[in-house]
């Protein structure tokens, strides 16, 4: 399912990176459900991070009722200044991150 | 997890990233925890269960966070998760033949009128006089397709879990009968990633006349718009064409993107079924790509 911040962030390179790995499906489904559910909770941190307690409420109803994800982006740039830049950095840390625990995995084969 | 394991790799990342992953949930539980459960509280189940936040956040609450969960109270409520697209299988089991065959005028009249009604959509055999082949065929697995010059098969994941799920479709050597989608990625839309997610394959080049208007038939087919139903089981996705194929060799009668194959239930095993096709008359583009319930269900 695609989510707000799809459009910004990207997950080619870890996916290249795990692609190389002798993994099965169901392997391959569990990892990608951590990484993909790890990413969510970290920018979902960082825009609540960002926002009053009022607005974290309007953006949680907005999150959970547009399922489209039309309405949040504009939302979140009326709000918070630089909010796609705030969570591509907290995306691209973590898929550092990743990429890091990817090369020591490899090692161990 | 229901499996078991031993590659050292693989449970070198699972140790990692659970951990890692325990620690952002309790990382946004901590600070948020207030909010998150004042949503809870106040929307309906169905919007958490079918929204971001069902799949990947709520549903994984981590242990001493006990959410508060809303009470059915209506009727919307009671009914929710009851799917009519099962219904519609059962109506049309009816109406399809038992055995692999082409519909005949009659038959197809009387599914799509069906399919029409059930999906609020204007669901036809032919439009302006032009058909395939057929409206009732065997699909098989297809590929991805190159949607731009420079495209690769890891640029089609908007997340790692469309890489576990369809990844291993591979991406096809050549490129779809119309090209490919877009001239460059620059230009690449969100209309053209949805065509080419939601690509079938059809024996365009079957189709009554299209020997004698092949200009006028390439033009109508490319990206037309389709309604797929699995019979078996009413599972429905609307897709465009996108390539031209499988040979008659196959066996089979239609394609299917890796997405489409999924979301009629026919990704597993074989990679193959019966399925139904017909044209959906939108020329204003505005019925959606992607799956789809019957009117009224969840």
């Amino acid at each position: 399912m695609p989510h707000f911040y799809t459009r910004f962030i990207s997950v080619e390179t870890i996916v290249q990176e795990l692609h190389g790995l002798d993994l099965s499906e169901e392997e391959r489904i569990h990892l990608a459900a951590l990484i993909d559910s790890s990413i969510h909770h970290a920018i979902l941190d960082e825009v609540l991070s960002n926002l009053q307690d009022e607005d974290k409420k309007l953006f949680l109803k907005l999150l959970a009722e547009d399922e489209k994800h039309e309405k949040i982006l504009d939302f979140l740039n009326a709000k918070v200044d630089h909010i796609e830049d705030k969570i591509k950095k907290v995306a691209g840390d973590l898929t550092a991150k990743m990429h890091q625990d990817i090369r020591k995995a490899k090692e161990k084969r | 997890m229901l499996f078991q394991s031993k590659k050292p790799h693989f449970q070198h990342l699972k140790k990692k990233w659970t951990a890692q992953h325990r620690s952002l949930q309790n990382k946004l539980w901590d600070a948020h925890g207030q909010s998150l459960n004042w949503l809870a509280k106040n929307m309906p189940s169905r919007h958490l269960a079918a929204g971001a936040l069902g799949g990947l956040l709520l549903l994984s609450a981590p242990a001493g966070f006990a959410l508060a969960q809303p009470i059915a109270t209506s009727s919307e409520n009671i009914t929710a998760g009851f799917d009519k697209n099962i219904l519609l299988a059962e109506q049309l089991k009816k109406m399809v033949p038992s055995e692999m065959r082409n519909l005949s005028p009659q038959e197809e009249s009387d599914i799509s009128k069906t399919l029409s009604e059930n999906f609020d959509l204007i669901v036809k055999p032919e439009i302006d006089g032009l058909k395939l082949n057929r409206t009732y065929g065997l699909i098989g697995g297809e590929q991805h397709l190159y949607r731009y010059p420079g495209d690769n098969l890891y640029k089609h994941a908007d997340t790692t879990s469309d890489w576990a799920m369809y990844g291993d479709a591979g991406i096809a050597p050549g490129l779809g009968a119309w090209g490919y989608f877009t001239p460059s990625e620059a230009q690449f839309s969100e209309k053209d990633k949805m065509r080419e997610k939601y690509y079938i394959a059809v024996q365009t080049f079957l189709a009554p006349g299209f020997a004698e208007n092949v200009a006028k038939y390439r033009d109508f087919f490319k990206f037309r718009k389709m309604l797929l139903l699995n019979p078996q089981t009413g599972q429905a996705v609307v897709g465009v064409i996108g390539d031209s194929g499988p040979a008659e060799w196959t066996g089979k009668h239609l394609g299917g993107s890796p997405e489409v194959m999924q979301d009629l239930g026919l990704a597993g095993g074989p990679r193959k079924g019966a399925v139904l096709y017909f044209f959906i008359d939108d020329p204003k583009d505005i019925v959606p790509l992607g799956p789809i319930k019957v009117k009224g269900g969840n």
